[in-house]
């Protein structure tokens, strides 16, 4: 998690036009009751339309059945890898209209890539093992974060400008509205959000010592 | 005896004791089985009726099982089905084509009918069945909500005419992308495996709305199907059990309700038939039904034999007792058991032989007198009548004598009941003996005797019975030491001359008897003429009770001549009833009755009074005639009374005592020697004289005589009378004269009638005599005269009397 979290903040920090001084944003995500969300997305879609990314990267990996992260954020153009850490072979597939894709049955390194360059959310799961459901949401901007156990998303390094934020979270039952932000240079707003969530349904999963596969 | 023909028809009455306990023993099983077949029946009812409800409730359970458990496999292959990878691809790829295709081969796998693909929005994408729904909304939106909410639903929907079991499950890939629908036809195969599971009638129906019930698949033959829903359109009957009658068939019907929505509604209809569940109970019944049959054909012949093992013997009890009722004591009853029936028989045969014996004494009561041990009058009188209609038969002689002994009141008065009581006894036991066996012997009464000769014949005619009767009792009885002489009076009548019947025989002999008794003769036939002088009896009974107040009786005195003196020296007094109608009636004409009515007594006093008062007007005329007057038993018995009226009436004559003399018969005397003795002695006192009269028919001796204090004999007419034929007779005369010249006595003969007599009693030197060679008794005027008159005459004799000495 923290290697990923390093990475794409790596990429963001690259990513940052080099001239203008940048602007971060804090999004506060609570849902009905006031409480915060985790796993929520916050993204930020400058005025002047979406960009794709170049040679930008990300992986999901396979820890202990499960997808992780739950949730993850990319920029269309991301080249996405599913690394599998367990011992067990996974079959991770797709047919998410914005992605569809199939890596048959595998272990360790994935055996390619898998380029999003579509925006839209991408469901995708395990033919072997059908608890396990993860999320890609594909966003036409690089300004997102995800936020932590605490509702928080950072938002750093925008350059001003004038942008849509919008949060979106993979169990909401109805898209939040977006916000327009004009962000000044070195502004740090912050924005909350009330998403309403539907609880993560627990799926049947079977312990592993009794499942050698 | 009214019952004696219900006895041999054991249900003729109802009441017999036999119908009772056949009725009772009946009722009581009848009510006992009854009771018993109603609850056997109530409760078999009630158990079949609670096994079916049972075996519904059960049905209803393993039906409802059966359909989860359909349900799940339903759902559980719908789950596998949705989650196959290759289905999801099909169905990622929204081509229509390939989805149908997928979704055909996909639902073949499990045996789905009918699949249907719906977006997660509700619209249908691709149907099996009818592909033109596509593009339309999911007909059955909330089951895909169940589905969202639970991951899974399932429903019984109605499409077309058929009935689906429904399930919907997402397609996930991994979240949910779509809808899959699965739907099972319900049909009759359906029915057919439940029905194999459950052991019940199964059929599905619903109902949209208000509309009309559908069947859509059921157990039931096709036939029978319009029946079964018109058994439930019409009522509406609700998840409980019910009947229903199909094609007259009963069925137990459950419903069990598979969607219960006012505008849906889906039963299950489960049933049992009756018949087949009552069947084993039917059974039950049936041989309980036989069973109480054949019990009660056991009862009514076992109680029959009981109640005729008891009312066989009480009926011939009965029987026995209405013999004995009817007076046959001949038979006993035959005691067969020693129960208490046969106790009862033991009993009653006592009792029989009880009144047997009892009987017997009563008879012997009731016809034997208790004295003399001989028949009673009763007994009597029942074999005269008997003999008398067999005498009528064989025109027989028959013959009845009637006799009672003379004087026998006096025994009873003077000796007492006890003496002549066995004077009685002593009587009867001598005339029994007398008699042949065949000859009846009875008591009638008092001292009154019948014998009834049941065959007359020479050797015993009645005549020859009644002299041997006689004879028998001149031997004198001796009681207690003393010797007692008795004689008895005998009538006879003979049939038929004297009487048809037995009451005019008995009455003739007793007019004969009376007859015998009046004349002293022993013994008398029936006259007819007997009969008159009884009536003229009878008459002057009545009569002689005023003739002493009138007047009617006057005193005859006949002379009685001292033979010594050759003249009249006294005179008897002798009474005559002079009466009006039939002059002069004699004293033997009505002495004995007046002395039976008790009337002797006046008439002696009325006599003694005229003839004193007689000799008195005679002696104050200068006329010295002595008086003799008769006085009788009776007389002598009051002696106080007669000698105070003699001394009285002497007195008032101014006649001197020795001028009257009393005459008593030997038998007077005999009656009651010891109250004679004493009247005489003190008649002696008195200076009266006294005489024996009839000297010589009382067989008393003449050391009696002498001991009494008398101062005459008066020998008997009939020795007088008879001295001219017999000589005998003289003899008794002359040596009663010597001997009573011996003791001192004046001895006088009566009935003189001729010179021989005369003569003779001279020569015996009789001392007076009397009779109708003298004078007859004459009035006193007619005595004067006839002195007058006579003195020649008188004086003749006493000079021949002389002239003879």
């Amino acid at each position: 998690m923290s290697r990923l979290a390093l990475t794409l903040i790596l990429a963001l920090a690259l990513a940052a036009p080099g001239g203008a001084p940048a602007a971060s944003v804090q999004a506060q995500v609570r849902d009905a009751a006031r409480k915060p969300v985790a796993d929520a997305v916050v993204y930020a879609m400058p005025a002047t339309g979406p960009s794709e990314a170049r040679s930008a990267r990300a992986a999901i990996e396979q820890i202990d059945r499960e997808f992780v992260p739950y949730v993850s954020v990319v920029q269309t153009g991301t080249a996405v890898s599913f690394p599998n850490r367990d011992t067990i072979l996974h079959h991770v597939y797709s047919f998410s209209p914005a992605r569809t894709f199939e890596i048959k049955l595998y272990t360790g390194k994935s055996p390619g890539e898998i380029v999003f360059d579509k925006p839209g959310v991408v469901n995708i799961g395990c033919n072997i093992h059908d608890w396990m459901v993860g999320y890609v949401l594909v966003v036409s901007t690089p300004y997102f974060a995800k936020t932590n156990a605490d509702g928080i998303a950072q938002l750093r390094d925008i350059p001003s400008g004038t942008y849509e934020l919008r949060a979106w979270h993979p169990r909401q039952s109805a898209a939040a509205d977006a916000r327009s932000l004009v962000l000044e240079p070195f502004a740090t707003p912050t924005v909350a959000f009330a998403v309403d969530v539907l609880p993560r349904k627990a799926r049947y999963k079977p312990p592993l010592d009794r499942l050698k596969y | 005896m009214s019952a004696a023909p219900e006895t041999r028809k054991p249900f003729a009455n109802l009441s017999s004791l036999r119908a009772r306990i056949v009725i009772f023993f009946v009722a009581l099983l009848v009510l006992v089985q009854g009771l018993g077949a109603f609850l056997v029946i109530q409760a078999n009812s009630q158990i079949a009726r609670q096994t079916i409800d049972q075996q519904l409730e059960q049905g209803e359970r393993v039906f409802r099982q059966l359909l989860k458990q359909n349900q799940a496999r339903l759902e559980q292959g719908a789950g596998i089905l949705s989650a196959d990878f290759a289905f999801r691809q099909a169905i990622a790829t929204n081509d229509i084509g390939t989805i149908l295709s997928v979704l055909r081969n996909h639902g073949a796998r499990v045996g789905a009918d009918v699949m249907t693909l719906a977006s997660l929005e509700n619209v249908v994408r691709a149907d099996t069945l009818d592909n033109a729904r596509a593009g339309k909304p999911f007909a059955y939106p909330e089951i895909i909500n169940i589905a969202r909410a639970e991951g899974k639903a399932s429903s019984v929907v109605v499409r077309g005419t058929s009935l689906y079991q429904l399930v919907v499950v997402p397609v996930l890939a991994p979240d949910p992308i779509a809808w899959v629908g699965l739907a099972f036809e319900v049909n009759d195969g359906v029915a057919k495996e439940l029905q194999q599971l459950t052991g019940l009638d199964v059929s599905f129906a619903s109902r949209m709305g208000t509309g009309n019930w559908q069947l859509h698949a059921s157990t039931l033959p096709v036939s029978l199907r319009p029946a079964l829903l018109a058994a439930f359109s019409g009522s509406e009957i609700e998840g409980v059990r019910d009947e229903i009658e199909i094609a007259g068939e009963d069925y137990e019907t459950r419903l069990a309700s598979l969607e219960s929505r006012p505008d849906k509604r889906v039963v299950a209809v489960l049933q049992k038939q009756l018949k087949e569940s009552l069947s084993p109970f039917r059974r039950i019944s049936t041989s309980f039904f036989w069973l109480t049959l054949a019990g009660l054909a056991f009862l009514v012949a076992g109680s029959l034999l009981i109640a005729r093992s008891i009312t066989r013997p009480v009926h011939r009890l009965a029987e026995a007792a209405r013999r004995v009722q009817q007076g046959d004591y001949a038979r006993h009853v035959d005691v067969e058991h020693h129960d208490e029936i046969g106790q009862l028989a033991v009993s009653f045969n006592h009792m029989l032989d009880g009144i047997v014996s009892r009987e017997r004494e009563i008879l012997r009561l009731a016809y034997e007198d208790g004295l003399t041990a001989l028949p009673n009058r009763a007994m009597f009188n029942e074999q005269l009548d008997q003999a008398v209609r067999t005498a009528k038969r064989a025109s027989a002689p028959l013959a009845v004598l009637l006799f009672d002994m003379d004087r026998f009141k006096t025994i009873n008065d003077t000796l007492g009941h006890p003496v002549g009581d066995q004077a009685l006894r002593e009587v009867a036991s001598r005339v029994r003996h007398v008699l042949r066996d065949s000859d009846i012997v009875a008591r009638l009464g008092g001292d009154e005797f019948g014998v009834l000769l049941a065959t007359g014949g020479a050797e015993h005619a009645p005549k020859v019975v009644a002299q041997k009767i006689l004879k028998a009792l001149e031997t004198p009885l001796v009681i207690d030491g003393q010797p007692m002489d008795i004689t008895a009076s005998i009538g006879m009548a003979r049939f038929p001359e004297h009487g048809e019947d037995a009451a005019s025989l008995l009455r003739a002999a007793d007019v004969a008897m009376y007859e015998a008794k009046r004349t002293k003769s022993g013994y008398s036939i029936y006259d007819p003429t007997h009969d008159e002088r009884r009536q003229e009896f009878l008459t002057l009974l009545g009569e002689l009770r005023r003739a002493v107040e009138a007047g009617e009786l006057v005193l005859h005195y006949q002379p009685k001549m001292s033979l010594g003196e050759g003249r009249m020296t006294s005179v008897e007094a002798l009474v005559r009833w002079s009466h009006p109608q039939r002059g002069f009636i004699e004293p033997s004409a009505f002495s004995p009755f007046a002395e039976h009515t008790g009337y002797s007594g006046e008439i002696t006093r009325w006599v003694l009074a005229r003839a004193i008062e007689q000799c008195g007007a005679w002696e104050k005329a200068g006329l010295h005639i002595r008086m003799c007057v008769n006085v009788s038993a009776r007389d002598l018995q009051q002696e106080d009374a007669l000698v105070q009226f003699l001394s009285t009436a002497l007195q008032a004559a101014k006649l001197p005592a020795g001028m009257l003399s009393l005459e008593i018969t030997e038998s007077a005397l005999m009656e009651d020697p010891r109250s004679a003795q004493s009247t005489l002695r003190k008649l002696r006192e008195l200076g009266i004289a006294t005489s024996i009269d009839d000297y010589g028919t009382g067989y008393s001796s003449l050391a009696y005589i002498k001991q009494l204090a008398v101062s005459e004999l008066k020998i008997d007419r009939a020795f007088v009378s008879g001295m001219e034929a017999d000589r005998s007779n003289a003899a008794i005369v002359r040596s009663t004269i010597e001997l009573g010249h011996n003791l001192g006595l004046t001895v006088v003969a009566e009935g003189v009638e001729t010179d021989h007599e005369l003569a003779e009693l001279r020569r015996f030197g009789c001392d007076f005599a009397q009779g109708f060679y003298f004078a007859r008794p004459m009035p006193a005027d007619e005595l004067e005269k006839w002195l007058g008159a006579s003195r020649d005459k008188a004086f003749g004799i006493a000079a021949e009397a002389r002239g003879e000495a």
